[in-house]
């Protein structure tokens, strides 16, 4: 049913030529090797730089029987930053758990610059791409340090001690993530927005290609969310690292990434720069949101959301 | 020049901040504890049927002759032919000292073996026997002593079998493409049930009271008449089970931190965790094989420890290597002589007993006084 409901509206779509595929089920250029970089400093860095791609994927959980996500192809550029926005419920944590292989699909690949990543150590994974989860818990007594020091225990062996190479990276780390003065706090003494910023922190001293943060903004203040926005921004300009976000605020995609991938009832919806995926009929579509889009605005797609509309 | 003093503080810094924990509440539990097991043992090599003053125990202990004499401790340790030695050295020596290193033996593997369980399940309530160890062990105890009597002298290793046998069941229960803290608890609580049931069943075949006592001293945890041959039994296992677990205090901390950043940090969470516990289940066992089942110390320890030096297991597990003595041992003091002192009986109670009398009050002292017992 919704199958058809999307191919319908691709053909009526003017800019269906982002969506060439019949089912439009895919979040990626149709013709991409690789995408064109959008600006000068991740081209710089692009060179070495590692996409991350998904093909014919069938994600489901043990307890479902339909599959939760369907995608014919998803990618996530080398060096960009793609951000998932969709509703609650639209397959993006699902579809950004699997990418990062902590969840099995039922069909279909997932490859890190051509590799198979099901087929990787999970230690060399893990050196690889890094995932933040949208639930973590640590114990109380907890450094922000400690925490950042165990992001080094995948470059660890089981009898190695922490190294100079460990040491700087977690220094980089701490320094990239503006925790420097939390450094010796303990977790249970931080506020909400701090204590994200210190699991960033732990992720970055991962050192990864890719990353990947499931909702590191959700449930913080407007501060530690641009916080935590300018910190991912940072590190996708300067080290070209390849950056998946799932994001709740589609303002807040707009703004900081390059590309987006709009979800819906587990499957993509749309996929491209933010001027071009962010129109009013997505937001109608998609989020069920009746709203105005300014894509004039300097500083990215600017949404004015008028009110909900009924199901 | 410039360039190496430049660099020194900063190579230097993070060795100097791990000095200052050590230097802080850890050396402090710890000396703390050497010097209760130091003072447990001292009354307890004083005490006995045979009477000698502290000062004449205290000589007999520090007696040269023995300590540095190999054969002594050949004979101690790998069951060769005692020397000659003095009476009071020998009675010191032989039969009063075994058993306070029988109790730090298995202080030290019932705290580490708790503070294990507690991380693999994340859950503060675990203790050594959460997993079925400690029903598993007593069900063969008590089938050895009543339907299988031919086997008692094997009851040490047929406890510490049964221990681990319904661990594997509990895991085997619990897994359903993997396992997880909950589903392993709940599985160790449907075995317990099971098999607590079909112990307290097999007393009824006890047909008489001393099977039914001896059976009790294991199922609560003993140390009486406790020699040389348990400590030759308990210290391998312990040296191994201890030295794994401080190797593995690192994935233990990654453990705390959720299944889900473990493993997007590359840890495979399903094989360190069967590891983990099967360290855990080892220490458990070579506890039992020599004192029974000792309830309390494996549960109390680990949240005392946590309160002084944190959640670091690194600490941690240091911490329980000197509380878990402290404790067993002045337990064992007030099983010893506990009831002399208070009714003037010459009758030795089970050192289980009065581990669950002092860990009791103070479970309730803890949770009187921290808010967040919860929290790991």
């Amino acid at each position: 049913m919704q199958g058809n409901e999307r191919v319908g509206r691709a053909d009526s779509d003017a800019d269906a030529k982002r969506r060439t595929n019949a089912n439009g089920k895919t979040a990626a250029p149709s013709d991409s090797v690789g995408a064109t970089p959008t600006d000068d400093v991740t081209a710089k860095s692009a060179a070495d730089a590692v996409e991350l791609q998904g093909k014919d994927l069938e994600i489901g959980y043990p307890a479902t029987t339909e599959p939760v996500v369907e995608c014919e192809r998803v990618l996530l550029p080398a060096g960009e930053v793609t951000a998932l926005v969709g509703p609650n419920g639209s397959g993006k944590s699902t579809l950004l758990k699997a990418m990062a292989n902590q969840l099995a699909p039922d069909a279909g690949t997932i490859r890190l610059d051509g590799e198979h990543v099901q087929s990787l150590d999970s230690k060399e994974l893990a050196r690889r791409l890094g995932l933040l989860s949208q639930e973590h818990d640590s114990p109380a007594s907890l450094t922000v340090e400690e925490l950042a020091y165990h992001g080094r225990y995948p470059h660890r062996g089981f009898f190695e001690s922490v190294g100079d190479d460990d040491r700087r990276a977690v220094e980089r780390a701490i320094e990239l993530a503006g925790v420097e003065h939390l450094r010796e706090k303990s977790m249970k003494n931080l506020s909400g927005g701090q204590k994200q910023l210190a699991w960033i922190a732990m992720v970055l001293a991962q050192e990864t290609d890719v990353l990947l943060l499931d909702e590191p903004t959700t449930y913080l203040d407007l501060h530690h969310q641009l916080r935590v926005m300018e910190v991912v921004r940072t590190l996708n300009r300067e080290q070209g690292v390849t950056v998946g976000i799932v994001l709740h605020d589609i303002g807040q995609a707009a703004r900081f990434a390059d590309n987006l991938i709009a979800m819906k009832d587990g499957e993509p919806y749309d996929w491209g720069p933010p001027r071009e995926v962010v129109t009013e009929e997505l937001l109608s579509e998609v989020f069920r949101v009746d709203a105005s889009v300014d894509a004039d605005s300097p500083t990215g797609p600017h949404i004015a959301p008028h009110r909900a509309i009924d199901e | 020049m410039r360039e190496e003093t430049a660099s020194r503080p900063e190579s230097t810094a993070p060795r100097e901040r791990l000095l200052d924990h050590v230097d802080g509440a850890l050396a402090t539990l710890c000396l703390g504890s050497v010097l209760v097991v130091v003072a447990g043992g001292l009354v307890q090599v004083s005490f006995g049927s045979y009477s000698m003053t502290p000062i004449q125990a205290w000589q007999a202990v520090f007696n040269p002759d023995v300590i540095f004499d190999l054969r002594a401790w050949e004979a101690f340790l790998l069951d060769a032919d005692l020397p000659e030695m003095e009476q009071r050295s020998l009675i010191v020596w032989n039969i009063r000292l075994p058993r306070v290193f029988v109790a730090v033996a298995v202080g030290m593997n019932l705290a580490v073996s708790g503070a294990i369980f507690q991380a693999v399940t994340r859950n503060e309530l675990a203790s050594p026997f959460i997993l079925g160890v400690s029903s598993g062990a007593g069900l063969l105890i008590l089938l050895t002593l009543v339907v299988f009597s031919g086997l008692s002298a094997f009851l040490p290793l047929v406890a510490s079998v049964g221990g681990a046998v319904a661990f594997l069941i509990v895991y085997a229960i619990a897994w359903k493409n993997g396992t997880s803290p909950v589903r392993l608890v709940l599985a160790g609580v449907i075995v317990g049930t099971v098999f607590q049931s079909l112990q307290t069943g097999l007393f009824f075949f006890a047909d008489d009271i001393g099977v039914v006592q001896s059976a009790i001293a294991w199922t609560t945890g003993s140390l009486t008449g406790t020699d040389w041959e348990q400590v030759r039994m308990a210290l391998p296992w312990t040296i191994v089970a201890m030295g794994l677990s401080l190797l593995g205090a690192r994935q233990l901390n990654v453990l705390l931190l959720g299944e889900q950043t473990a493993r997007s940090l590359g840890m495979s969470v399903e094989k360190v965790r069967f590891a983990l516990s099967g360290v855990a289940v080892l220490a458990a066992a070579a506890s039992i094989a020599v004192a029974g089942i000792v309830g309390f110390v494996g549960l109390i320890v680990p949240h005392m420890v946590r309160n002084i030096v944190g959640s670091e297991y690194r600490k941690l597990i240091v911490g329980c290597l000197f509380a878990g003595p402290a404790l067993m041992v002045a337990a064992d003091v007030g099983a010893r002589l506990g009831l002399g002192l208070l009714v003037g009986a010459s009758v030795q109670i089970p050192v289980g007993i009065v581990t669950g009398l002092v860990g009791g009050p103070y479970f309730l002292y803890l949770m009187r006084k921290q808010e967040a017992l919860g929290e790991i």
